[in-house]
């Protein structure tokens, strides 16, 4: 997502301004000049002022452009390539969603089949691998590492 | 000497050197991946270290850093991208070596000069940490604020990017830090209501977001790097003691250059080796090979990034400030472990001083066959297909993240932190300043703030005290000199070459 520094000079003035206005509005210690609000007043104040340096385009002289090659066109669905970065996120989302529910490898099964198959891999290599990373991940933190996965509906037998 | 004694035994642990060789493994295997660095394979390691000895815990975190910035030459060297952003410095070098066909050299000069970079910054730790220890006992809010807000400004200076964004970053960071009730009053500030946001945001969910699920994302835009070709290495350390003996003074210069960046809180291997091979290049007489495949910079910047790794370890011992992302992990596991952080820590806890010191002296010899058995399997290793690596490392992200509190809320912050520093990177805001930001927020403002009811809202004694004079110069120094550059490149001499200017 390559945004014009315009833009990210923008957000940060907008959340420089924002942050201090409702750090000005913390209440004060009785009886102490220095209380909660200073910190984030000073920092609200310092993203303003970066915020409209980056939008006025100073210091990008230092900036070295890394030629990052981005997916070729036309590679099968290649449309939604934008969105594609949203799977990662996505994932997560969906674990913290429903593992509780469904239980720990039937979630992890489907967050690494989708991202294998995401990524290019073949159903050959894909499928597999969401059966078996699971279960090592499962063995490692569940019995090494005694975090309490959740068993939901699929319980393991150790 | 009954301490030496005494940590040599704590060394000697069998699970204590189980931990050193499984976290060699894991650090080189992680390390050699593109795309994954070694800040992500330390901050992977933390929810194991929960479940280790204190002194197996801090070994699996210097041993597993020391291999990944090794290992991270080796993707460089054979394929053009760098294994972790401290060997990006001098990929380009080491690929037209492999090019010329002396991939055997590159490879060798990368893990004997690391080896050496990292043997020299620990002895620099053993003499510097007692000596700055005495001095450390001295020093009151006003010195903390100042040696904090340095480390601040020195991560703004990273390599490569604009220093108002840096700044940005590390600012974003400190304001993420103000989350929560961490602050002098206790006063809930920026929570919108949510439960879980009143203890502020923990430092590893967003660690594992902004380096490694950010990764992921990444890896999700961008084309698999083509596979390795098979290949046949002849003997790795072959002309290596011949470099190191042309090379001398290059490699020493390496050295103390890593030393001082590992030591200036905030700046870390990455610095060192930007600056270090842009040394190497300005002091060298044969200055046209630079770029052709010349050992020399691969000498001085593969010294300096392990030099600096070691030496990052004297801020975080005696001040609890990282000296880089890597130390930023290693604090907060020394604080879990009981091995608080401060000055008088080399004096109580003397013995596990001395067994850390001989965890990273070993970790370094070991380095060396680990590395040769390494450089040898790489292509195997590389084989491995991205779609499987990067699947199976969200969930690792998702599973370790959950293991640090056992919280669902930590997983949710892991998905925000990687689109955050997803987004961050592809704008050329630096995600590390912002990470050192929100490890250290809380303690700037609480020495800040600390500071300024002592002395009644009087900002003097800042600038009075003769520690902190010089401490606020020099951070005034590094808020002040990209936009010295900036103006001497503009109206001096014009003609300074983009790759000096310390960014």
């Amino acid at each position: 997502m390559q945004l014009s520094d315009r833009v990210t000079g923008a957000v940060l003035v907008v959340l420089g301004g924002a942050a201090a206005y409702a750090g000005s509005r913390l209440p004060a210690v009785p009886g102490q000049d220095v209380g909660p609000a200073a910190f984030p007043m000073l920092i609200g104040i310092g993203l303003v002022i970066c915020g409209v340096l980056i939008a006025l385009g100073i210091g990008r002289s230092f900036e070295v452009e890394e030629a990052e090659a981005e997916l070729p066109a036309g590679q099968g669905a290649r449309r939604l390539g934008g969105l594609r970065a949203l799977i990662p996120p996505a994932m997560l989302l969906f674990y913290v969603l429903v593992v509780d529910h469904l239980g720990f490898l039937p979630t992890a099964a489907v967050i690494v089949l989708v991202m294998a198959l995401a990524l290019g891999a073949r159903p050959r290599l894909a499928v597999p691998l969401a059966i078996i990373a699971p279960i090592f991940v499962h063995l490692a933190f569940y019995k090494l590492l005694r975090v309490p996965l959740p068993a939901g509906l699929l319980p393991v037998p150790w | 000497m009954t301490e030496m004694l005494e940590a040599f035994r704590m060394v000697a642990a069998p699970d204590v050197l189980v931990a050193i060789l499984a976290s060699a493994i894991y650090g080189l295997v992680v390390g050699s991946l593109p795309g994954l660095s070694a800040t992500m394979a330390t901050a992977l390691l933390v929810p194991v270290t929960f479940y280790l000895s204190p002194i197996a815990a801090v070994a699996t975190i210097i041993t597993a850093s020391a291999m990944a910035i090794f290992s991270g030459d080796i993707p460089g060297c054979l394929l053009r991208i760098p294994g972790t952003p401290a060997s990006a410095a001098y990929t380009d070098e080491a690929y037209a070596m492999t090019r010329k066909g002396q991939a055997e050299l590159a490879l060798g000069a990368g893990l004997w000069f690391s080896a050496i970079g990292g043997i020299v910054g620990t002895l620099s730790l053993v003499l510097m940490a007692p000596l700055l220890a005495e001095m450390a006992l001295s020093f009151s809010t006003f010195e903390y604020f100042w040696l904090a807000f340095l480390g601040l400004m020195c991560a703004t200076l990273v390599a490569r990017s604009s220093p108002i964004k840096a700044i940005a970053s590390m600012l974003l960071g400190l304001l993420i830090a103000c989350i929560g009730m961490e602050n002098p009053a206790g006063t809930p500030r920026f929570t919108f209501g949510i439960p879980d946001l009143l203890g502020g945001v923990e430092i590893i969910p967003a660690l594992v977001g902004a380096f490694a699920v950010s990764e992921v994302i990444r890896a999700m835009v961008t084309p698999e790097p083509p596979p390795l070709p098979r290949r046949k290495f002849g003997s790795i350390l072959a002309g290596q003691w011949r470099l190191t003996k042309k090379y001398q003074v290059p490699m020493w210069r390496g050295n103390l250059i890593g030393i001082i960046i590992g030591v200036l809180p905030g700046a870390g291997a990455d610095m060192a080796a930007w600056v270090s091979y842009a040394m190497s290049k300005k002091f060298s007489k044969e200055q046209e090979k630079f770029g052709t495949g010349h050992p020399e910079g691969l000498v001085e910047a593969g010294a300096s990034n392990n030099a600096s790794l070691a030496s990052g370890w004297v801020p975080a011992l005696l001040f609890g400030i990282p000296g880089d992302t890597i130390t930023a992990i290693a604090i907060g596991v020394l604080y879990m472990k009981g091995l608080n952080p401060g000055p008088t820590l080399f004096t109580e806890r003397a013995d596990s001083m001395y067994a850390l010191y001989i965890i990273f002296i070993l970790a370094n010899i070991i380095m060396i066959p680990l590395g040769i058995a390494m450089i040898r399997v790489a292509s195997l290793v590389l084989r491995a297909p991205r779609s499987a690596v990067m699947s199976v490392i969200l969930l690792l992200c998702a599973v370790g993240s959950f293991a640090t509190g056992n919280n669902l809320f930590s997983v949710i912050l892991v998905a925000l932190f990687g689109c955050l520093g997803f987004v961050m990177e592809r704008n050329g805001y630096p995600v590390a300043a912002m990470v050192l930001g929100i490890v250290m927020g809380s303690m700037v403002e609480q020495n800040f703030i600390t500071s300024l009811i002592k002395s009644d809202g009087d900002v003097m004694p800042f600038i009075e005290r003769p520690v902190s004079g010089v401490l606020a110069a020099m951070t005034f120094g590094a808020l002040l000199w990209p936009a010295g550059v900036w103006v001497w490149r503009r109206f001096g001499g014009g003609r300074l070459p983009a790759a000096e200017t310390p960014r």
